[in-house]
């Protein structure tokens, strides 16, 4: 379960309100999408609920755990994609799962199952014992989502997990998606692609410029304006403004 | 000529990040603190250049009581182009082929040439940043000393303009050779340190040759011929390397024939150099450039068993930080060059002087001469001292955290605490800072011929001393990592952290040394003397054990990825 309480996050000195004020929560066995436009705080967001960046106020829990003053526990708990396939290029893809699995502690027995079966759901097989150098953008994409999904973790962060991924590792990721939430785990992402929303997320949020412009199963966003018929068409709607 | 200047420009910026320093400055009010910085930074420069210029005038003085002192500007000139040699090896490897930005420019519609016209610029700039301090004060001074005139402050400006250009030409002609070379082959990390090492070994053996040419001592005819005429030493000093000498006459003869002749030489000579390296670009860079950054790899998937085998378990956070840390530094080759590498390298080439027939250089003849001083003591210290300054000058503690980069965030997310993974960079620190005094230990029993039981005496400080020289350095760099990087290069060899590291050991060193002094002065016996110096080396460690501690949780909390 991650809540987030009035939290709020500037920068250049408080001139750029990035974040503000901020409450939501998401539960346990949850999909959330996260959605706004370029610049509208999403990344900011996940950033400070990963433990990133400090909330200038307000406070973040991760299953009950402060993220601030417990954040050794909260990180136990949660693992995180950012937004860009940023990992050592110098290691394998082997060596890359073994020092996660290493951090986060994660037994011999199921560290070897998860890796073998996400190896083959990914095709990632004949690449696992190559430095991470010689993969491609996708491929890269594909070896942090392994690394997030090794831990089994009660909360995972995603920014953007499907930028990269060819249209196959696209729906497998949904299927493991909703697999890992169906488990009664936790699943925070943001997105911009409006039908994988609308079609995977059992709640959305949408944020504008800081502040969290709707938030709700798709039919309580589609009962907030009778005309708008699609996700896309509200989404354009509240950021219009 | 607009979209060379143009790419120029943004080079420039990129390299001195003064897009970013601007943004953070003016806008994020960030990085404030760099002004004062900067200004005391001026100050201590300060300082250092007035001990320069008397060491000039001194030298102005004896060497024109001589009739000789055209030989100061052809030695400092030599010694400038040695520098640029040294650090353009360096600087070209990385910005020609290691640079991130080549992925966005080589898809342009930009000839090879104008990319590579575009970064030897920018290389330029930086040597003539690089040179600055140790020409320019010379050029100033000895025109102001010999009451010079216009012809020689035109021609000193065209001089200081041309210096760089020759040995930056034969650095890259080698460099883009070798790299062309070795494109043809797969293992290119692997030769790209091969080839590092042979430019090192050139590098080396040409100041030998010039510490030869200066130190061999001449029998009483050569003296007299060598005050024959006013450029007899000049002419000694450069005759390796005639442009330096070249360079000297031009800034001598001023207007008149000897000095617009040599200039025109030095000019001809770098313009012929500059127009083989655009040749060089058109036939070659491309060539060796596309593909660097490819890895071929099998595509054989692990069988069951092998992938059992390579699977590791449990949770064990310090020994996965390290194989992370120890991974990551060994494979990406400016690390290894810089860190590990040189930790071997600085020893041995003060085995190398040491041994030479003549006098060899001024810190390997001290170091044999303190090393075979008659006092017991005199030798266990400047054998610790050897140790800590050979393990810990490689920069490896001093850019630990600034090696991370971008993928610091990394560090940020995994649940392992921050003391946990200091102490893992520690180790791994310690570690390369021990294969330093390892070698050094090795030099000072084998090439130095010390005694087992004194070098044994020196470690047991060394070992001791450098737990606190890593600490220290590993503090300056978490107190502000340089992690906004996109050429590995900036992470160690442009890293200021790993100057102010190098610095701080110094300073500590000669702290502690400074404190034996005046106890050995004030009557305190040999023994005691070791004694003290453990005690002060392990009060040193564990305060700098300390401080690396109490900072790690403060900072990995404050570092915004």
């Amino acid at each position: 379960m991650i809540e987030i309480s009035n939290v709020s996050k500037s920068y250049n000195k408080g001139k750029v309100k990035a974040v503000d004020d901020l409450s939501l929560v998401v539960k346990p066995g949850e999909i959330f999408g996260f959605l706004g436009p370029n610049g509208a705080g999403k990344t900011t967001t996940i950033k400070m609920i990963v433990g990133l960046l400090k909330p200038d106020s307000g406070k973040i829990a991760v299953n009950g755990l402060d993220t601030q003053t417990d954040a050794l526990r909260c990180k136990a708990l949660t693992t995180y994609v950012p937004d860009y396939p940023a990992v050592y290029e110098r290691l394998t893809g082997l060596e890359y799962l073994n020092f996660i699995g290493d951090v986060y502690g994660v037994p011999k027995s199921d560290r070897l199952a998860r890796i073998e079966k996400w190896l083959e759901v990914f095709e990632l097989g004949g690449a696992v014992s190559n430095p991470i150098q010689s993969y491609s953008h996708g491929m890269k994409q594909k070896i942090v989502l392994m690394a997030a999904l090794l831990p089994a973790p009660e909360v995972m962060v995603m920014d953007e997990p499907m930028v990269g991924l060819d249209p196959r590792a696209a729906f497998q990721l949904k299927e493991l998606m909703r697999e890992h939430c169906d488990q009664g785990q936790t699943l925070f992402f943001s997105t911009h692609i409006m039908e994988v929303a609308e079609k995977l997320c059992d709640r959305i949020g949408i944020i504008n410029k800081g502040r969290l412009v709707a938030c709700g199963t798709m039919a309580e966003l589609k009962q907030m304006d009778r005309a708008e018929t699609s996700l896309e068409d509200i989404f354009l709607e509240l950021t219009e403004k | 000529m607009k979209r060379l200047a143009s790419l120029v420009r943004v080079g420039l910026r990129s390299n001195f990040g003064l897009s970013l320093l601007r943004y953070r400055i003016f806008q994020q009010k960030k990085d404030l603190w760099l002004v004062p910085v900067m200004g005391l930074a001026v100050f201590g420069v300060g300082s250092l250049l007035y001990g320069y210029l008397s060491l000039i005038k001194g030298f102005y003085g004896i060497l024109k009581a001589m009739g000789q002192e055209q030989a100061l500007p052809g030695f400092v000139l030599l010694m400038g182009q040695f520098l640029i040699l040294v650090f353009g090896l360096y600087y070209v490897i990385s910005a020609f082929y290691f640079s991130r930005d080549l992925e966005m420019l080589i898809p342009l519609p930009l000839k090879p040439g104008e990319v590579l016209l575009s970064k030897f610029t920018v290389i330029l700039v930086n040597e003539y940043l690089t040179m600055a301090p140790l020409v320019l004060p010379m050029l100033i001074t000895f025109g102001a000393l010999s009451k010079a005139g216009w012809g020689y402050w035109v021609n000193g400006l065209a001089v200081y303009l041309l210096l760089p250009v020759i040995p930056l030409c034969l650095v890259t002609a080698l460099t883009i050779g070798l790299m062309r070379a070795v494109n043809l082959s797969r293992k290119k990390d692997v030769l790209i340190i091969v080839g590092s090492l042979v430019l090192i070994v050139l590098g080396f053996g040409f100041q030998v040759m010039v510490s030869r040419s200066m130190g061999a001592d001449p029998d009483p005819q050569a003296l007299a011929k060598m005050f024959a005429s006013p450029d007899s030493i000049l002419n000694r000093v450069g005759r390796n390397f005639p442009p330096s000498i070249w360079a000297a006459k031009a800034l001598a003869g001023g207007f008149g024939r000897s000095g617009l002749l040599n200039l025109a030489l030095l000019a001809a000579v770098s313009a012929a150099g500059f127009g083989a390296i655009l040749v060089l670009a058109r036939k070659l860079f491309y060539g060796g450039l596309v593909g660097v950054g490819e890895i071929s790899g099998r595509k054989k998937p692990l069988t069951a068993r092998e992938m059992s085998q390579r699977i590791s378990s449990g949770r064990r956070p310090v020994k996965a930080v390290f194989l992370r840390e120890w991974r990551v530094m060994n494979r990406t080759p400016i690390f290894l060059i810089n860190g590990i590498l040189t930790a071997f390298i600085i020893p041995l080439i003060f085995v190398i002087m040491a041994t030479m027939g003549d006098r060899g250089g001024d810190g390997a003849f001290m170091l044999r001469a303190l090393t075979s001083a008659g006092s017991p003591t005199t030798s266990i210290l400047t054998a610790a001292a050897f140790m800590m300054v050979c393990g810990c000058l490689n920069g490896t503690s001093s850019s630990t955290f600034s090696r991370e980069g971008k993928l610091f965030w990394m560090s940020r997310v995994i649940p392992v605490s921050p003391r946990e993974q200091v102490r893992a960079k520690f180790y791994h620190s310690y570690l390369v800072t021990l294969l330093g005094i390892a070698t050094s230990l090795a030099v000072l029993l084998i090439g130095l011929k010390l005694k087992p039981l004194h070098c044994l005496a020196g470690l047991g400080l060394a070992l001791v001393g450098a737990v606190g020289l890593t600490a220290v350095g590993m503090t300056i760099d978490l107190a502000r990592p340089l992690l906004e990087w996109t050429n590995p290069q900036k992470a160690i060899k442009q890293n200021l952290n790993v100057v102010f590291g190098m610095l701080a050991d110094m300073g500590l060193l000669a702290l502690v040394g400074y404190l034996l002094f005046r106890l050995s002065a004030a009557g305190v016996r040999p023994a005691g003397l070791v004694l003290i110096a453990l005690a002060a080396l392990a009060v040193l460690s564990g305060l700098g054990w300390r401080l690396l501690m109490g900072l790690a949780e403060r900072r990995y909390q404050e570092i915004e990825v």
